[in-house]
């Protein structure tokens, strides 16, 4: 049931996919890891949208070279808990949905449990360590994760669905070498968006998924390819847990 | 941007070599190349980087072997790098090569 509040604030959504979409979005738990240049829009978006409950997981403060892109955080907000920013603006940005926000470092010992019962994981990081154990939690509870990076203009996005795509590790076995990366705001902004669509599909159950397929944006040249991925049958990864891996 | 490399003698093939992201900048977008026959993919991918240092440099290491991290596609099909030397390039392969990006 919604409020008039909230039949107001979704009425131009709803006309695309009525209550029941809209209900199905209320119901939704999503897990957002990274509160940074992709989290930022990702998180104001799925706010905007009407997701009923959003984690937040972040464990750094704002420093003022992350306010190029990361727009959930303003510059009176340098030196404080990323989270804490994230939780005062998106509370601002909708009332009516549920923010939880962690203020820890993703690891192994802990990401099952961060994860909990989600309905998906969207992948907000900005290396492949953490990527690769949301991608095991990913497999291992059978929750979709809804992959995004960027490198200056770059960006790439997928989106995995345990059992049935190609794995974060089918696509990618082995990570680049840890850098610190060159970006413009507006790439996360714009793979950002990509990674939030494909959450409400999936929510949503419309439309065709970025499954088995690697959306590759080039900003400079304004161009974007799509690559056909498959799952690899040596994942090291994906081999134990999915429960058809021989349906390759 | 289009770049026309080529080789001599024997039967020649053209193949399309893509690059993404940081191997764009360094490589040019789309590079035609005229190779012969039983031209392996490491072959391939030397024969259009060998004038450019930081562009082979960011793509093999210093044994000449693709660095573990880069991917491979040959007509859409994902290549394991460890396999690429035993996979011989057709006339019309479209071969693209890419670096994941790691920000956030």
């Amino acid at each position: 049931m919604f409020s008039e509040r909230e039949r107001e604030r979704y009425k131009r959504q709803m006309m695309l996919f009525g209550d029941e979409g809209q209900e199905r979005l209320k119901k939704a738990h999503i897990f957002i890891a990274g509160a940074g240049g992709l989290g930022s829009p990702v998180s104001i978006y799925l706010a905007v949208a009407g997701i009923g409950t959003l984690t937040v997981v972040d464990r750094d403060v704002v420093d003022q070279s992350n306010l190029n892109r990361q727009i959930l955080h303003y510059d009176r907000d340098i030196g404080r808990k990323k989270t804490e920013s994230a939780e005062e603006k998106l509370c601002a940005i909708n009332p009516d949905i549920r923010i939880r926000v962690i203020d820890t470092t993703i690891e192994e010992k802990n990401a099952g449990d961060l994860v909990g019962k989600a309905d998906g994981i969207v992948d907000a990081m900005d290396n492949y360590p953490t990527r690769y154990l949301l991608n095991d939690v990913s497999l291992r509870k059978k929750i979709p994760l809804f992959h995004g990076a960027i490198c200056g203009f770059y960006g790439q996005a997928t989106t995995i669905i345990p059992g049935q795509t190609a794995c974060l590790a089918c696509i990618f076995p082995k990570a680049p070498p840890k850098e610190v990366f060159p970006v413009v705001g507006v790439t996360p902004g714009l793979i950002g968006m990509v990674q939030a669509t494909e959450v409400l599909k999936y929510l949503l159950k419309r439309g065709e998924l970025l499954t088995n397929r690697l959306f590759i944006w080039d900003g400079i040249q304004a161009h974007a390819d799509e690559i056909c991925i498959e799952r690899n049958p040596r994942c090291t990864a994906c081999g134990s847990f999915c429960e058809t891996p021989g349906d390759i | 941007m289009w770049f026309f490399l080529r080789n001599t003698g024997g039967h020649m093939m053209k193949v399309k070599v893509r690059f993404f992201a940081r191997f764009r900048e360094l490589l040019g977008t789309d590079v035609i190349v005229e190779v012969g026959e039983r031209t392996t993919l490491p072959d391939l991918i030397k024969q259009v980087t060998q004038k450019n240092v930081e562009g082979y440099n960011a793509i093999f290491d210093e044994h000449g072997h693709f660095r573990e991290y880069v991917i491979l596609m040959r007509n859409a099909k994902r290549i394991d790098i460890a396999d690429a030397a035993m996979n011989i390039v057709a006339d019309g392969d479209d071969v693209a090569v890419f670096p994941p990006v790691a920000g956030g």
